[in-house]
């Protein structure tokens, strides 16, 4: 399983499309899959496991995310004032 | 025909109320906004006594021309009647306006409000404690209004003007419950787009309500003074439909703005 997901991330070119995201405002699309990637790292950390499955959220994220934006929420989370819940 | 049509018509006497009306709107306006530049409310308080005076003088002027002159006629009635209606009409879509902007921004909440509605870091109110004893003084205020109504309907002049100072009690008990609540709120204005939306649909909700207290005080007034009659009170009548109104605007705030889960 890890073997074939290792080959989608190697072939990774840009983010594919998500049906749950049809419209051409693709903002919550990028916000969810930052959410998704730091959520699945801060789980998966507390549980001590590899957090390479988490790598999927964070090419698409850095795919579609504007760099102000991201750089933006980082500054947030690191000071305790990020809306979104991870 | 026609010149029989217009003798049940009347043309008012010149007034300066629409100018001084206008003036105090004026003065009122850019009295606000140079309060906000230069820290002075002069202007704007020199506008609301001059709002106040025209309120007083034109309603006073109608009164004149209706229940002492004799002027409202039927058809002069019924032209008072759509010119309330539609006034009410566009009140409420000046509501629409703000409950658009509510659910414009609380069905597709953004992720500075963290992607979720009610947004991150506001404490709503709990709906079923002091909104709902505000939505059960508004309806228990239209019992009385309808009761007051029917009691001038029916000539009983004592058990309307009890049930006209009831509705009125009832309208000052909304206010002060919902000064209360704005005192106690856990969240203000200025807290993001959910605050906006809360307190100024909310606060000119309120206005509203105070704004019908007055018009029933009036009313309760007149009626002390003998100027309804059974058949022509036109008067109340559009100070109940304005209330009525009101109260379905808070109805309709309640079920939107107070819920936890914001749609």
């Amino acid at each position: 399983m890890s073997g074939k997901f290792e080959e989608k991330i190697k072939k990774y070119r840009t983010a594919p499309f998500d049906a749950r995201f049809p419209n051409t405002n693709q903002t919550r699309n990028c916000y969810q899959n930052y959410l998704d990637y730091h959520r699945c790292n801060k789980v998966l950390s507390a549980k001590k496991q590899k957090t390479t499955p988490c790598e999927w959220y964070r090419r698409v994220y850095k795919s579609l995310c504007p760099i102000a934006w991201v750089q933006k929420w980082d500054d947030q989370r690191q000071s305790g004032t990020f809306a979104g819940r991870i | 025909m026609a010149h029989q049509a217009h003798a049940m018509l009347y043309s008012v006497d010149p007034s300066p109320s629409p100018l001084t009306g206008a003036v105090a709107a004026l003065l009122m306006t850019s009295g606000l906004a140079i309060s906000m530049h230069f820290h002075t409310t002069t202007l704007m308080s020199l506008g609301l006594v001059l709002l106040l005076l025209t309120m007083y003088q034109s309603s006073r002027d109608i009164i004149r021309e209706g229940t002492f002159q004799g002027h409202h006629t039927p058809p002069v009635q019924k032209g008072l009647r759509y010119g309330m209606i539609l006034f009410i009409t566009s009140e409420v879509f000046f509501f629409l306006g703000f409950f658009s902007a509510f659910y414009h921004s609380s069905l597709a909440p953004t992720p500075e409000l963290g992607g979720c509605s009610p947004p991150t870091g506001i404490t709503t109110l709990n709906p079923f404690e002091v909104p709902l004893l505000n939505t059960a003084v508004l309806l228990a205020s239209g019992v009385t209004v309808t009761s007051a109504h029917h009691s001038i309907m029916e000539g009983q002049r004592k058990q309307a003007i009890q049930s006209l100072t009831l509705t009125i009690l009832l309208g000052f008990y909304f206010t002060a419950l919902q000064a209360m609540e704005y005192y106690e709120a856990p969240f203000t204005i200025a807290d993001g787009v959910y605050g906006s939306t809360f307190f100024v649909a909310t606060g000119f909700h309120g206005l509203h309500v105070i704004i019908g207290s007055t018009f029933f005080a009036i009313c309760l007034l007149r009626q002390a003074q003998y100027h309804f009659t059974s058949d022509h009170h036109f008067g109340f009548e559009a100070a109940a439909s304005y209330s009525h109104s009101c109260l379905m605007s808070y109805d309709s705030s309640f079920t939107s703005l107070f819920t936890d889960e914001a749609s």
